[in-house]
């Protein structure tokens, strides 16, 4: 489903920001990428619904050559794709349906269409009884579950989140965290870039860790750490 | 017809548009400017254009005849100005009735009534098919035999020719200037616009809109500019027209304005024309400048 052969990505102030990365992930898989600030984790995201390109390597998403792809082609890319971001990006003048609905409505969807796929997509991120509510007077968990509804709506094949949980507390980071997997169930390949610990220990799914732009490690069932013991790790 | 996606997308321009009100009232004030003028040019051009035209058209050659001149020669000559095809109307007029023409025309300036003859010759006044065959046709008029003299407007066309040259030289370069202060103005506007709305366009770009989607407000946004702004100089056109005209016209008795000639809804449509083709123009460039795709 996403494919990243020998990826390096260069600043024009020479900074490295990756380094010959080699990924692939199955449909369907859920995988953390994990690692410090600035080590490339969301790099790794931007290349894949090509907010950037990389300097070499080649890139596939869904059978499409991302690296490769020009300009105009870009927002049928975007369609397969969801993003999610740490500060929600939601536009604080709409509400929480209309915010949903943009997402459609921006690329030209039928109307009977925006009334069937929204309520679905609140229904599943279980926000329907705040359809009519505006950004600022919902919790931090549910502005991003709303933009995860947002997200969804257009029925991605991919989800991919940078940071979900970074600006939430540990109760909303739970709620979103058991949101993504139930995402996942339903069939969507998930990648979430994120420096949670705890998140990643307790879910205990596949972790590609980076380490100055390389993929230093790539465990199934992994941790956040290289190296701690399973004793030494809590759960949860 | 999705009506649903009509209202959806109007109703985004509409936010645009009363978000950043100022701005956009700025950018129609100057287009409104830029189109007073081009308005007013066209108005005058038009009106002067058929003055000129009208004087041409009625330029006359005097053929002032020899005084000696005999009833056979009259007659040659009328025939051969008859079959010239340029000629379109000959008439003669005897010196009894040029005098008498005389009289009519300076009653009350000049007391004719001192002359004790006639001092006038005998004339031929023709008149030709177009204005611009009048000096060739003067000049060989001239060389026929028992032809004293042949006058026309000499000068008046060079005149009438340069005086609209002129005019036109100061309106093309004001509306030049303003057509640029306009696109400047309404390219500034959008790019507040795009500023102002960067959230909405990161997020439509992240969803998949297209690129002409994401476009499409803003050039909505700077063809309304120029229409709104064609339809205030309309407007000032009707009210400049309807108060300052009739004062020009009176002030200038002796100009026969035909202000008939100006086609009303032609130069209406003109000037939203323009206007449209302004506010699209400037907002296309600069949405395409500042938008990062």
């Amino acid at each position: 489903m996403i494919s990243l052969r020998s990826v390096s990505l260069l600043y024009p102030n020479g900074v490295r920001a990756l380094d010959h990365v080699t990924l692939e992930i199955a449909k369907g898989e859920f995988v953390f990428l994990v690692g410090h600030s600035g080590t490339g984790k969301s790099s790794v995201l931007r290349l894949l619904y090509r907010e950037m390109r990389p300097s070499s390597g080649e890139i596939t998403v869904d059978g499409i050559r991302v690296d490769r792809l020009p300009g105009r082609r870009v927002p049928a890319l975007r369609r397969h794709l969801g993003v999610v971001f740490q500060d929600f990006k939601l536009l604080p003048d709409k509400t929480v349906w209309e915010n949903v609905a943009f997402a459609m409505q921006v690329t030209g969807a039928p109307t009977k269409e925006i009334l069937r796929q929204v309520p679905r997509a609140l229904d599943l991120v279980g926000l329907s009884h705040r359809s009519r509510m505006y950004p600022d007077e919902l919790s931090g968990g549910e502005q991003q579950r709303t933009a995860i509804a947002r997200a969804l709506v257009n029925n991605p094949k991919i989800l991919l989140c940078d940071e979900p949980t970074g600006n939430l507390d540990p109760a909303n980071t739970t709620e979103i965290v058991d949101l993504l997997l139930r995402i996942n169930l339903k069939g969507t390949t998930v990648l979430v870039a994120t420096h949670n610990q705890a998140v990643v220990d307790r879910m205990r799914r596949r972790v590609v860790r980076l380490e100055n732009g390389k993929v230093v490690t790539d465990k199934e069932r992994g941790y956040y750490y290289l190296g701690l013991g399973q004793g030494q790790v809590l759960s949860g | 017809m999705d009506w649903g996606r009509v209202k959806f997308f109007l109703g985004e321009v509409a936010r645009g548009f009363t978000r950043n009100a100022v701005m956009q009232l700025t950018a129609i004030g100057t287009v409104a400017m830029t189109l007073l003028l081009l308005g007013a040019f066209l108005f005058i051009r038009t009106t002067l254009a058929d003055l000129s035209n009208g004087m041409l058209q009625h330029i006359e050659i005097s053929v002032y005849l020899k005084p000696n001149a005999t009833p056979q020669t009259i007659a040659a000559l009328r025939a051969s100005f008859r079959a010239d095809p340029r000629i379109s109307t000959v008439e003669f007029i005897p010196k009894a009735e040029g005098l008498k023409e005389l009289r009519a025309r300076t009653r009350g300036v000049i007391d004719t009534s001192l002359l004790t003859e006639n001092p006038l010759p005998d004339k031929f006044r023709i008149r030709v098919r177009s204005p611009e065959l009048v000096p060739a046709v003067a000049g060989e008029l001239r060389r026929l035999s028992g032809v004293d003299n042949v006058v026309y407007g000499q000068g008046v066309v060079e005149r009438l020719l340069r005086l609209d040259m002129v005019l036109q030289r100061i309106g093309v370069a004001m509306i030049a200037l303003f057509v640029i202060v306009a696109t400047i103005i309404i390219s500034n506007t959008t790019r507040l616009a795009v500023y102002a709305r960067r959230r909405e366009i990161s997020i439509m770009q992240l969803v998949g809109a297209t690129n002409l989607y994401v476009r499409m407000p803003f050039i909505c946004e700077g063809l309304i500019d120029g229409v709104l702004g064609a339809a205030v100089a309309i407007i000032l056109l009707v009210v400049v027209h309807a108060t300052l005209w009739p004062r020009l016209l009176e002030a200038l008795p002796f100009v026969q304005f035909n202000t008939a000639v100006v086609d009303v809804p032609v130069l209406v449509l003109q000037l939203f024309l323009v206007g449209g083709v302004i506010g699209t123009g400037a907002a296309w460039i600069s949405v395409g400048r500042h938008l990062q795709t």
